[in-house]
């Protein structure tokens, strides 16, 4: 593609939620110019953006792409596709793979793999310890030769605090972070359902949310003392967005995610047994709901991320109790979240630029893509007046355990651009 | 009265459809009384029991309740010793539905299964017993069982007493209650009297307090022996002390005139003293019959997709 001209656009930007209209132009994967009334060199292709939103591409810090060792859920190809049809331009992989991501050579073939199969970076994070099983350190200092920011266990918390402590002294040294997955296995129960009238009412034994928020506190006060920056992935409770507000007013070196579907649901969701609201952490109450959106705002949480989590329908079928956690995300985030919050005018296109596209870069030490003149074209171009409908035809991901599955929500993302190839268009 | 495939729990049941099946039952305890006990109700129709959790009692119960509608009754055998897997239970759905079964009668220890297998099959599926989430057919017999004492339920009170957080008998016979008008109140250790249940049931943690209550039955759960090593509470000499129907507290349900019920199996001598079973007002054998004609009534009201 020699050049292509977007006419009419309204771009967004992190800053504020004000949408500058302009025409941008990209010539060679890079932004030429932004204007109006930019006159199209001869041979661009030329998109008509009015009522259309610009915006930088999205970025996924928490992804399962079950590559190695689970391809019927998922591969990198499979994936990555899927973060496209959902506007995501770039994609951090979690480490429970099997075998899992905890050397040098694991990374290496996670990123030849990537080479291959993949339209879109693919980093990933490594594991704390050998094979998640929480007993050895992992091969760090390889993985981190490699690029490697995060470590983390995720699936899991590491159970024993001397040794998460010694590898977050170990590694706070190098240029990484550590992300926890909060759960003290004493206090939840065997299945992932929240600890209340749900859990009461299908007869299975919940996990309450301070199972969460201890180990949330464990892995914060550890962190503080070894010096290490710390990540928390997927926050699911009220308590548990207050543990982080207190930390950071204390100053701790400490960043937290929400899930658009910690958002968005809750335990009342399940309805009888409806595994497509099974995940780890737990789905808990509305109240918590409209506290993680307050902390959204606040920006008590710094980034948006999904957890994709890809099973297969045959596993999601079955009951609840053997069902596998976890649902998919990549291809529903954004659209859920327009749908949800920003048309209900909840916050603006400047808090999803900041939290599900610039601040996950940073946190990974990459550059934002901010739509600017100089910049590498990376953006997506979302229409507010379109529609969206989460059939199977649609999704690219290879598997479909997703809540929105066959329901039309309002938003859609209409072209994805990357360098200087269209990676798609609707 | 509008007929349903599945019989999975009580909440999705409609008060006139519980008042219709405990209506259906009466006529069919009659029946027990006359030389043949038979009917031809469910003649040519096959139901097949898959009991995943061994329970003779209630797997007795459900035969000779198809037996006595006519119904020819195959045991499934599955495997009680090891785990169930949700992946074996789908080739067992497979298998069921290649045999043409009209009832299946499912008994589990994973909440939800049932579910999984109405979903899956034509046959009717009756829940008798999942994990702790459902055991409709003794919220049934139960709220029979108490109709015959009580025959105007509303308002009376029962209160039921044990290991309320792993009791499907709990859950279920509750909710059934409440829906017929009687006040349910929950007694227990508090490790086991859930906090999370619906709000219009009464909770207590001491004996005397709910006995102040007024209970005009007194529904005692079994406590799983299995439970001693689990640490809801220290020792059963403990819980027997605290919660048991001991001679002391047995001399004051005599005094009050109050009914007992308990699902069975008993423990003697731990939810409830020797003395109670001769008990004029012990229900506890009144149950077992009604077990069967509550059942009979479920049979004869479930439609199979089968039929159509
Ligand atoms: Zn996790």
């Amino acid at each position: 593609m020699s050049a292509l001209l977007i006419q009419n656009a309204q771009i967004a930007c992190e800053e504020n939620d004000t949408l500058t209209p302009a025409d941008v132009l990209v010539e060679n994967g890079i932004i030429s110019k932004i204007a109006k009334g930019v006159e199209a060199p001869a041979g661009a292709k030329v998109v008509d953006a009015s009522g259309k939103v610009l915006l930088p591409g999205m970025f996924d810090t928490h992804i399962h792409m079950r590559e190695p060792g689970q391809e019927a859920k998922e591969t990198i190809q499979s994936g990555t596709e899927a973060a496209i049809n959902g506007g995501v331009t770039g994609v951090v992989l979690m480490p429970n793979t099997a075998p899992a991501i905890d050397s040098a050579a694991m990374v290496r073939t996670i990123y030849d793999i990537a080479k291959r199969d993949s339209r879109i970076p693919v980093y990933t994070s490594g594991c704390i310890t050998k094979g998640r099983e929480g007993k050895e350190l992992a091969g760090i200092d390889g993985m981190l030769q490699l690029g490697v920011k995060m470590l983390t266990d995720d699936g899991d918390a590491v159970p024993d605090m001397s040794l998460l402590k010694r590898a977050m002294e170990y590694a706070s040294e190098f240029d990484c972070f550590f992300a926890s997955h909060c759960e003290v296995l004493d206090l939840s129960g065997p299945r992932a359902l929240n600890e209340g009238v749900v859990s009461h009412r299908l007869g299975i034994v919940g996990s309450p949310a301070c199972s969460e928020e201890i180990c949330m506190d464990r892995d914060i006060r550890l962190a503080h003392a070894a010096g290490a920056r710390l990540h928390i992935q997927h926050v699911s409770s009220k308590l548990g967005m207050e543990t982080i507000r207190w930390w950071k007013s204390m100053g701790a070196k400490l960043s937290a995610e929400v899930s658009p579907h910690h958002l968005l649901f809750n335990e009342e969701d399940i309805g009888n047994y409806d595994t497509h609201y099974k995940m780890n952490p737990p789905l808990r109450t509305a109240e918590d709901n409209k506290a993680l959106l307050e902390g959204l705002k606040e920006g008590v949480f710094d980034i948006i991320a999904t957890d994709h989590a890809p099973h297969t329908p045959f596993e999601k079928a079955q009951d609840f109790v053997t069902s596998p956690n976890g649902i998919t995300g990549l291809e529903t985030a954004l659209v859920s979240l327009y749908h949800h919050f920003i048309k209900a005018g909840e916050f603006g296109w400047g808090l999803i630029v900041k939290r599900y596209s610039a601040e996950p870069r940073r946190m990974m030490s990459l550059e934002p893509v901010p739509i600017e003149e100089g910049g590498a074209a990376e953006f997506l171009l979302f229409d507010p007046e379109g529609q969206t409908t989460f059939t199977s035809e649609f999704m690219r991901s290879k598997s479909q355990n997703t809540p929105f599955l066959d329901k039309t929500l309002d938003g859609s993302i209409d072209l994805v651009v990357l360098g200087d190839a269209v990676l798609l268009e609707r | 009265m509008t007929t349903r495939k599945d019989l999975l729990d009580i909440e999705s049941l409609s008060r006139e459809e519980i008042e219709h099946l405990l209506d259906q039952a009466g006529p069919f305890k009659e029946l027990f009384t006359r030389s043949v006990k038979k009917v031809p109700a469910l003649k040519g129709k096959s139901v097949l029991t898959l009991f995943y959790e061994p329970s003779t009692r209630t797997l007795s119960s459900f035969e000779v309740a198809a037996k006595r509608l006519s119904a020819d009754v195959t045991t499934f055998d599955v495997p009680h010793s090891s785990v169930v897997k949700g992946e074996s239970v789908k080739d067992t759905i497979d298998t069921l539905q290649s045999m043409r079964t009209d009832y299946i009668i499912v008994r589990n220890s994973m909440s939800g299964l049932p579910l999984v297998i109405a979903r899956e099959t034509k046959a009717s599926v009756i829940n008798a017993g999942d994990g702790a989430h459902a055991h409709p057919t003794q919220a049934l017999l139960d709220g029979f069982t108490f109709r015959e004492v009580f025959p105007e339920m509303q308002r009376k009170k029962i209160l039921i007493v044990g290991d309320i957080l792993h009791s499907r008998v709990a859950r279920s016979t509750s909710t059934l209650m409440r829906k017929l008008g009687v006040e349910v109140a929950w007694l227990g250790p508090g490790s086991l009297v859930p906090k999370h249940g619906p709000r219009d049931i009464k909770r207590f943690t001491n004996y005397d307090e709910a006995m102040q209550w007024g209970p005009d039955v007194v529904y005692l759960l079994r406590i799983q022996m299995e439970r001693q090593s689990a640490p809801y509470f220290p020792s059963l000499r403990e819980y027997t002390k605290l919660y048991g129907v001991t001679p002391e507290r047995f001399k004051r349900l005599e005094d009050q005139g109050t009914y007992i019920m308990h699902p069975g199996p008993v423990n003697r001598g731990v939810e409830l003293c020797d003395a109670v079973m001769d008990y004029q007002r012990c229900l506890i054998n009144q149950q077992v019959e009604n077990g069967i004609a509550a059942r009979m009534a479920v049979l004869y009201w479930l439609k199979p997709e089968s039929d159509q």
